[in-house]
């Protein structure tokens, strides 16, 4: 099975270690969901899973839905990652679902589109978009979700899983790897099953351990912690 | 790369610096983000609001003080009553309030004085979005403080307010604000309490004897003991 890097300092060799995994890494074109309580480092996880693609020349699909594209460039900026040059190359296309609530000024470019946090229908038309503009790129490009947390404090969680089933198998037809994120205890307890449900892998990050399974039932748990290089394993195993 | 701003509060900044990390030399809250300062009632949550804004108006930084417990002239004699005295900063323009106790009828609504309700918060967000853009056009920084956001949930429906207070956070961020949020712990239901957690920045836990930095951008987990004294809480930088 062929894996895309994950950008995580020891993740990828945390799954390298299991035969079968030829790379080491994210199986290409599956969906991971990423999860945990807040401030476990999720986005910082979805920033060096964008950024180490960008690094290596695939293209990225970000959709940003809990801080708006200002705060998304500071934040990746506080560890040395600049964006600037993946959108001259036009290789990051940046849906952000969340800016028309703070009232700054948005001008859409050819690489930056806004949406509404409350439309997912709205997001849909803007996912297929972005979708087209990466592609054109390269089919084998990367997507982010950061995060599910805020579309639920915004609409009915039925319609977040629907969104979000639509969103999946749109983008792993069009040949993508997809990372996802959501702040566990958000959501009802159904919701989160199905959530866990719809998704190949998923990464649960509790802020002292990593713990990978993908759908084949291949565990592995690493201890992490967040440096100013962002997530870095330590030490792992296969369970 | 994370710039600080002095937090005000004695002994916190030397909590929050990383000797071997010299852009967090001098520790302080991260500008431009959002902290949640929760614990139980009575620990010292609006004291530290009042150290945090008076350091801001020291320093040029006008602050955004949206109140629902204590009504203007209680704000005023408690700050006076540790040392910290607002009379040239309401003079100059540089403390702006929005009063959502509105029990102090006596005072005159104005440019810096606003009056709103708890049971209203689209006015509240109405008010304070107003207030931050006009000092986001005189002023490059900013503080915003609200105190607390537990007496806003408990009149309203929650899933609203966790919506109001996102939206406010974007605002106060977008005006260039750095934000402190008071919360008594285990007043909202868990997933309220998670989703107020998962929308700032940094989290700080004080329980009456101790301050526990949860989260904060840029360093790990840190606590320490402190006290409230006549001059507001001091962190105490106990021997670990």
């Amino acid at each position: 099975m062929s894996t895309v890097e994950s950008g995580i300092p020891g993740l990828d060799e945390l799954l390298q270690s299991e035969a079968g995994y030829d790379l080491g890494g994210i199986p290409q074109n599956t969906s991971t969901l990423v999860y945990g309580p807040p401030k476990v480092g999720k986005s910082i996880f979805s920033y060096q899973f964008a950024n180490h693609g960008l690094n290596l020349e695939e293209p990225c699909l970000y959709i940003t839905a809990d801080e708006g594209m200002k705060q998304l460039q500071q934040n990746m900026i506080d560890f040395g990652w600049y964006l600037q040059n993946a959108m001259e190359k036009e290789l990051l296309y940046v849906i952000d679902s969340i800016s028309s609530l703070s009232g700054a000024p948005i001008e859409t470019t050819n690489t930056y589109t806004p949406s509404k946090i409350n439309d997912p229908t709205d997001l849909m038309v803007k996912v297929g978009i972005g979708t087209r503009f990466v592609f054109k790129k390269s089919n084998e490009f990367r997507s982010v979700f950061d995060s599910l947390t805020t579309p639920f404090a915004f609409n009915p969680e039925p319609m977040v899983i629907r969104f979000l089933k639509t969103y999946i198998r749109r983008l792993q037809e069009a040949g993508s790897t997809l990372v996802i994120t959501y702040t566990e205890g958000v959501a009802d307890e159904n919701t989160e099953k199905i959530l866990k449900s719809v998704v190949d892998n998923v990464i649960m990050l509790d802020g002292s351990y990593l713990t990978f399974r993908s759908s084949e039932g291949l565990m592995g748990t690493a201890e992490y912690q967040i440096t100013n290089q962002g997530l870095v394993l330590g030490e792992g195993e296969i369970l | 790369m994370i710039v600080r701003i002095a937090s005000g509060i004695s002994g916190f900044d030397e909590l929050t610096s990383s000797e071997d990390n010299l852009a967090l030399k001098l520790g302080g809250f991260p500008e431009n983000s959002a902290t949640l300062i929760y614990g139980p009632p009575e620990v010292g949550k609006s004291t530290f609001c009042y150290q945090f804004t008076y350091q801001g108006l020291t320093q040029d930084e006008p602050c955004l003080y949206l109140t629902t417990d204590h009504g203007i002239q209680d704000i005023y004699d408690t700050m006076k009553g540790i040392g910290l005295n607002l009379d040239d900063y309401l003079e100059n323009e540089m403390l702006y309030v929005v009063d959502a106790v509105s029990s102090d009828m006596e005072v005159e609504e104005s440019d810096i004085y606003q009056r709103s309700s708890v049971h209203n918060p689209t006015d509240m967000l109405v008010k304070v979005s107003r207030v931050a853009r006009s000092i986001s056009q005189k002023s490059p920084r900013l503080r915003g403080v609200v105190d607390s956001v537990t007496t806003i949930l408990e009149s309203n429906n929650e899933m609203l307010i966790v919506r109001v207070l996102k939206t406010y956070i974007l605002r106060i961020k977008e005006a260039g604000g750095t934000v402190i949020i008071t919360y008594i712990e285990g007043s909202a239901d868990s997933r309220t309490e998670t989703l107020i957690k998962s929308m700032v920045d940094n989290i700080i836990k004080l329980d009456g004897e101790k301050i526990i930095i949860e989260a904060m951008k840029g360093m790990g987990r840190k606590e320490d003991a402190y006290r409230t004294t006549d001059e507001g809480i001091v962190i105490l930088h106990d021997e670990q």
